[in-house]
């Protein structure tokens, strides 16, 4: 077998298990949502499915998949069926450059990084494929013929635009320190001590990357799109059996890239702390476990705060968090230029 | 007219920050603690005697019913939940019934019937659950409502404790 | 009559009759347990006493049903004393009689029951146990006594002694061992012993076929006719559950019957629970007798009713069914007949008159002619084609060898269709009990049917399908003459 071959087996194995592992973690979300909303509300949540209710998304999805799939009468047919798939897949194929662990010696011809592919515009491309989820969203809404579901759309896509804006000028922040595109020398940048990660170096950034990455998955507490006092349920109010589970499903896998991404840019990715040779598994672990806290941190805000008003949200997004940013910006682009160390 | 100021908010407050952290130390405390759920079909509700539940006919400790048909719950029935044919008995109390139907669909768990009757035959008992698959089913016979009059003997005290408080003799019973 | 005053108002009573009878003709309620209008009074229960007043004398408290009507007389029934006097009388009859209301059949329609809750002072003022009786002797085959319950009233032995006249019970026994019997127990005779259990004010004397069957509260009662023989005695048709003839009962009415009726028509009752029924037509098809609607039987019925048909009705028929089915004679050209059958052999010199035709006067009145049933059957079997309508017409006919003949085609309206081949059309109708109407008896006195129960669904009144069927008739081209 050539080392071509090998090169397509090793990327075929990665592909499958990093995706799996990818919706496998969504819909685990789904559960751990409702787990620990019950918890935080002295319940119990979902046990009757399985052991303490593990089999519960099994179920869901066994659900989901046989009810009806239903169609309201004025709607755009085939935008109506396409939106639900554009707005899942673009969260999904982003995470194919996130770095989640170094070479596993044992595989023969791998990539130097456990990821799916290695680009060196990674940033790049993860910010343009991610931003394109937006487009389901908006023709879900619209080909609805639903005035909820286009209010939801509107909401959304200007949500996007608003902290869009914030999201990259805070990445900038981190690209200025590291001075690549790719997530690797992300990674790299922050090997060793823990005080090398940029949550130190760039705290500011880190907030506001943060703050921004609620708004743009839709979630808790700027979930506008659904905000089912207001709204019924938003963007998706028409869509029901597995076309509503696709928008799910992307939401869910949007959650986990942003995660990966907080991970890989202020946690240091799948460095170890203080153990700069850890060796490969220990590496994944650790890049899983700080992903596992910013998707906790998603479940734990969303059960905590109430929901914005819309007009405080566009407030926030314009009139505090863009200057802060561009701020941050031109601070850290003057320190770089100047050779000031920040840290 | 009363002008209510909203208070003003300090530095920290206005930040947002601090008060979010605050809020998820609520909510994080609030995850270890103590479940309230009832996990309902494993673990019933407590019931007591004062619970009103379905009522039950009482089979005397003679192994006889006590109740003598004499159409009291019927006719005391608002919901006509209750239909009941009579018979003759070779015993001393000549009368018993051949049919007692209560319809569980159409009662209404009043506890009327338990009022109405003057032979203690009647009463509600703790059993709340009530479900079948067929309408039929549920038009519960005589078989079905019978109940040993031990298992219902907490409520019997209950309702005649209830009753003394203006009962002056019970030269009826 | 005579001049008294009653309550403060004078009023003019029957000086034939007792104080108690004036005391209810004007309103006033003066309880009574011995007291019958049809019986003559003995005042031996005394729970009717009332206050009064002649002349100058002091005011006195006496029985009203053994008291006469005097000129003058000032009648108090709501004074204090006698009230006390009547409670009195109550407790004492409260005494023995036991507190089994739930059990007995009697409850809801009791006297002592009623004013026992009116008056009573709702707990004994004795230690001693009631006294231990037979609970259920039996009286022949329809009466029960309860030895228990019976207040010695004696109504039941003034019965048998003044209305039938055939003295059979007795009060025997002394104090508080008196009890109703017969003589050595022999059982009850007559064809009168259902009135024992109505003349009886508690529940001592109950009827075997009706004893637990239902209470009597949930009885729904409509005024009706009896049917059993021409006299047609005025009954209550009493129905439980808008399904079972429970009872028929003796209803008041002084220009036939009174208080009473004979035993024959009260057990009639059962005839109306029959579970089988013709609901709603049937006609021949290729299948034999199928089930059809009243339309269609009836359509195929003018197809062949034309012509010498033999027309014979019911002697259940109404006057308003009869006129119906004579109009219908007329237009097919035949003379209108009933079904006469022989006298049962009851007649007794009291209510019953042997003639099983409850509307003979009505329809002799309204031209009709009396046929027996072999005449009837004989005119059927001559004809080409027949029309028998109205309640038991087919029985009476001798349904087995009305079904035997051959050759004419039948059309029936009754209840039950006719076995065999004989019968094309069969057409339901109402029970007695399930229609309004009038019926003439013997002495041409009218008596009146009303619907005590509501026909099985889809079956049509008589007179309605007689005159939907006449108007086919018309329609088809039979002209009427």
């Amino acid at each position: 077998m050539s080392p071509m071959h090998w090169d397509w087996l090793v990327w075929f194995l990665k592909a499958n298990v990093i995706y799996g592992g990818l919706l496998g973690t969504a819909a685990g979300m789904t559960l751990a949502e409702r787990k620990v909303s019950a918890w935080m509300q002295y319940r119990h949540g979902p046990n009757r499915v399985g052991p303490w209710g593990l089999l519960q998304p099994i179920a869901d999805g066994v659900k989901f998949i046989f009810k009806e799939s239903l169609t309201p009468d004025g709607a755009n047919k085939w935008l109506f069926r396409c939106a639900p798939a554009l707005a899942a897949i673009p969260s999904m194929l982003t995470i194919a450059v996130i770095p989640m662990g170094p070479a596993i010696p044992f595989i023969p011809g791998d990539y130097k990084y456990f990821s799916i592919t290695d680009l060196d515009i990674g940033l790049m491309y993860l910010l343009s494929i991610g931003g394109l989820s937006i487009y389901g969203i908006i023709l879900g809404s619209w080909a609805s013929n639903s005035k909820f579901s286009l209010l939801g759309g509107l909401r959304a896509s200007a949500q996007m635009i608003s902290y869009e804006l914030t999201l990259i000028l805070s990445i900038l922040a981190v690209v200025t320190l590291t001075g690549s595109l790719d997530l690797r020398d992300a990674v790299a940048a922050q090997s060793g001590a823990i005080w090398e990660w940029h949550v130190f170096s760039q705290p500011l950034a880190f907030i506001l990357f943060s703050i921004a990455a609620f708004a743009e998955t839709n979630r808790h507490p700027f979930d506008f799109a659904e905000c089912e006092p207001e709204l019924v349920s938003g963007f998706h109010t028409e869509y029901s059996s597995m076309r509503f589970a696709m928008f799910a499903l992307g939401e869910y896998c949007a959650m986990v890239v942003i995660a990966s991404l907080w991970t890989t840019l202020f946690l240091g990715g799948y460095n170890v702390p203080f153990w700069e040779d850890a060796p490969w598994f220990l590496c994944i672990g650790a890049f899983l476990a700080k992903t596992s806290i910013f998707l906790f941190l998603f479940l734990w805000v969303r059960w905590t705060l109430p929901r914005f008003r819309f007009d405080q949200l566009m407030a926030l997004g314009w009139k505090v968090f863009l200057p802060l940013a561009l701020a941050n910006l031109f601070l850290t682009g003057a320190a770089v230029s100047y050779g000031v160390k920040l840290w | 007219m009363v002008i209510v100021r909203r208070k003003d908010l300090s530095l920290l407050e206005k930040l947002y920050l601090p008060e979010i952290a605050r809020g998820l130390s609520i909510t994080f405390r609030k995850l270890f603690e103590k479940k309230i759920t009832r996990q309902y079909p494993e673990e019933p509700l407590p019931t007591n005697e004062v619970t009103r539940g379905q009522p039950r006919l009482v089979v005397k400790d003679d192994g006889h019913i006590a109740c003598v048909s004499c159409g009291m719950c019927e006719i005391a029935c608002p919901a006509y939940a209750i239909t009941i044919d009579g018979g003759e008995t070779d015993r001393a109390i000549e009368r018993e019934p051949v049919r007692f139907d209560i319809d569980m669909l159409r009662c209404i768990l009043c506890g009327f019937c338990e009022e109405a009757c003057p032979k203690d035959a009647i009463y509600m008992s703790n059993e709340l659950e009530l479900a079948d698959y067929s309408r039929a089913a549920l038009v519960y016979d005589m078989e079905k409502l019978k109940r040993p009059k031990a298992a219902l003997q907490k409520r019997i005290d209950y309702v005649y404790r209830l009753n003394n408080r203006w009962r002056k003799s019970s030269s009826t019973r | 009559m005579t001049k008294i005053i009653i309550n403060g108002r004078e009023v003019e009573a029957d000086p034939k009759e007792p104080l108690i009878h004036a005391c209810h003709q004007n309103g006033a309620n003066v309880p009574m347990y011995c007291y019958h209008p049809g019986l003559s009074p003995v005042g031996s229960c005394r729970i009717c006493q009332v206050e009064v007043k002649q002349g100058n004398g002091p005011a006195r408290v006496v029985v009203a049903c053994r008291t006469p009507v005097v000129e003058g007389m000032v009648v108090d029934t709501e004074a204090p004393k006698a009230h006390e006097t009547r409670r009195e009388c109550l407790e004492f009859l409260l005494k023995n009689h036991p507190l089994d209301c739930p059990i007995c059949d009697k409850a809801g329609e009791c006297d002592l029951q009623d004013y026992a809750f009116a008056e009573g002072q709702g707990e004994g003022r004795s230690n001693e146990p009631r006294r231990k009786l037979d609970k259920r002797k039996s009286l022949g085959d329809v009466i029960v006594l309860d030895e228990e319950r019976c207040i010695l009233c004696s109504r039941c032995v003034r019965f048998t002694e003044e209305i039938t006249k055939k003295p059979q019970l007795a009060v025997v026994d002394l104090g508080s061992r008196s009890t109703i019997s017969t003589f050595m127990d022999r059982p009850l005779q007559g064809n009168y012993q259902g009135n024992l259990a109505d003349v009886c004010p508690v529940g001592a004397l109950t009827l075997k076929a009706f004893r637990f069957q239902a209470r009597v509260w949930n009885l729904k009662k409509s005024l009706s006719t009896c049917g059993e023989c021409s006299r047609g005695c005025a009954i209550t048709v009493e129905v439980l559950r808008r399904k079972d003839v429970k009872r028929f009962r003796p209803r008041y009415e002084p220009k036939v019957n009174n208080w009473w009726m004979c035993d024959t028509g009260r057990f009639s009752s059962e005839r109306h629970n029959a579970t089988e029924r013709l609901v709603p037509a049937a006609r021949r098809g290729s299948q034999g007798l199928e089930i059809a609607s009243v339309e269609r039987a009836l359509k195929q019925a003018a197809e062949f009713l034309s012509g010498a048909v033999a027309c014979i009705g019911s002697p259940f028929m109404t006057i308003e069914e009869a006129q119906s089915f004579a109009k219908l004679c007329s237009q097919l050209g035949a003379k209108p007949a009933f079904v006469s059958p022989a006298p049962s052999g009851l007649k007794d010199d009291l209510l019953n008159t042997g003639d099983p035709c409850p509307n003979r006067r009505g329809l002799l009145e309204l031209g009709f002619e009396a046929l027996s049933p072999a005449a009837s059957r004989a005119r059927i079997a001559a004809a080409p084609a027949a029309l028998l309508a109205g309640e038991r017409v087919l029985e009476l006919c001798e349904r087995a060898q009305l079904a035997a003949i051959r050759g004419p085609r039948i059309a029936t309206f009754d209840t039950h269709a006719l076995e065999g081949d004989a019968c094309d059309v069969a057409v339901g109708i109402p029970e007695q009990v399930e229609k309004s109407g009038h019926w003439v008896n013997i002495d041409g006195h009218v008596g009146k049917l009303t619907v005590a129960r509501a026909a099985p669904a889809g079956v049509q009144a008589l007179t309605r399908s007689l005159d939907e069927l006449r108007a086919l008739l018309t329609s088809s081209g039979v002209a009427s003459r």
